[in-house]
């Protein structure tokens, strides 16, 4: 090992040459190569973690440079996490990365949660946290999490050694919330609770200080608030392999969501109805001939003005609530009904493009 | 004197970070209720903390005077 590039935190008392030892050994998953992930990838990098896999399926876009400062402007239209890879390994080439060109989800997460020993959740979304949750909770390994809205961030940790889980905390699935891409973010905040997250990932493997195990630190951006909530283990139900895939498999089956462009494609089809789930008020507005509008929680009591022989493609504002429609009209015999991929904002896109473009 | 924390997307709807409400006895469960209808909070879905601590059964707990309760949605961004 090199000593010399580790002096500076190798001097330490809390890390010492046998923490470096610790680093080194340490395998880190970071889910998502987005503002939280490339913050968190270069500090670990950085302090030798010995290896760190990244996973995302996304590319470099020009929208993400102002929070995601690992990538250049030449580097517009790349991988993600190539990129990162690259970038990691120039800063540190004593480790090594696993660069992952996929998108996590339920068919893959446990095969590649088992070959790590801690999991970054730098994810955007409500819907990958709680894989991410119940994939950690399968296979035993702790979840340091992170998340933002606008200029406040949320950093906890997960599943440490059997301690509460993320649904401990929000055990609410079916809940909408709006990320960086909707709701707008400063990079720097994005920064911050990447470092607490990083911070977090260094102190589990060193073992020194205290983790935000069964605590929610909050803090503030725009006035420095930083605030800590306590939190016990509520969610005892155990889940395993064969209940992790079962959860899955029902409502993540291929055939369940159709994309925005052919949905539309059916849209003169008198057969088809569009299922707005969205409450009234919800906008953009999507006016269709064969559209229907029945908000989540009153269709089980709205089924009747379904026809039964009806196609039935279902939409919300990004495609949660969709979802959880779709299970319910599947659970009532409307077995081909469908989730518009996108929601109410890719109708919208190509509704008013004045096309229908098939992808 | 009972302080009420707002949040995330919450704080945004209520045009607030922090209310203080002067009554104390009243359920957890009625004043969230009233909060709900007088900020429309129905669309979010969030955790309640009183004293900083995450409480599970919000509706039986009875509101002392200088309790601070917290209401905390999931944030998504990243």
């Amino acid at each position: 090992m090199e000593t010399a590039r580790y002096n500076r935190q190798i001097i330490l008392p809390e890390v010492g040459i046998n923490g470096q030892h610790k680093l080194q050994q340490a395998k880190v998953l970071i889910i998502g190569a987005g503002g939280l992930g490339v913050a968190v990838l270069p500090y670990l990098a950085a302090a030798g973690i010995g290896e760190i896999g990244i996973i995302d399926d996304d590319r470099i876009e020009v929208t993400n440079l102002q929070r995601q400062v690992i990538y250049k402007s030449s580097s517009v239209g790349k991988s993600k996490v190539l990129e990162a890879a690259t970038m990691a390994l120039e800063l540190n080439p004593s480790i090594k990365i696993n660069a992952i060109t996929e998108k996590l989800d339920s068919k893959n997460a446990i095969l590649l949660f088992e070959q790590y020993d801690i999991v970054v959740d730098a994810t955007d979304n409500l819907t990958t946290k709680y894989l991410i949750n119940d994939a950690c909770c399968v296979t035993n390994k702790p979840f340091v999490y992170g998340s933002i809205y606008k200029f406040e961030g949320q950093v906890s940790v997960f599943n440490y050694k059997n301690g509460p889980t993320y649904r401990c905390l929000f055990p609410e699935e079916n809940s909408e919330v709006r990320n960086c891409n909707d709701a707008g973010v400063m990079g720097i905040s994005v920064g911050i609770i990447g470092m607490f997250q990083a911070n977090e990932v260094l102190k589990m493997v060193l073992g020194i200080g205290e983790l935000l195990s069964g605590k929610l630190l909050v803090y503030n951006m725009l006035n420095n608030e930083q605030q800590k909530f306590d939190f016990s283990k509520t969610d005892t139900s155990t889940i395993d392999k064969v209940a992790f895939e079962n959860k899955y498999t029902s409502v993540e089956s291929a055939t369940i969501e159709i994309s925005a462009a052919l949905a539309l494609e059916q849209i003169n089809n008198k057969n088809v109805v569009f299922l707005d789930v969205r409450n009234s008020e919800e906008y953009p507005k999507i006016t269709i001939q064969n559209g229907l509008q029945i908000p989540l929680d009153r269709l089980e009591s709205a089924l009747h003005q379904l026809d039964s022989n009806a196609e039935i493609f279902v939409f919300c504002q990004s495609g949660i609530r969709s979802k959880k429609a779709v299970e319910i009209l599947r659970n009532n015999n409307f077995a081909t009904a469908k989730s518009i991929a996108g929601g109410a904002k890719a109708l919208d896109k190509i509704l008013h493009k004045g096309t229908v473009s098939v992808t | 004197m009972i302080a009420v924390k707002y949040f995330g997307a919450i704080a945004e709807k209520t045009k607030s970070s922090e209310e203080e409400f002067s009554f104390s006895g009243m359920p957890l469960g009625d004043l969230l209720l009233a909060l709900e209808q007088k900020y429309q909070l129905g669309q979010f879905s969030f955790s309640v903390a009183i004293n900083q601590k995450i409480v599970q059964h919000t509706a039986n707990y009875v509101l002392k005077s200088n309790d601070i309760v917290a209401l905390l949605p999931p944030f998504a961004g990243g």
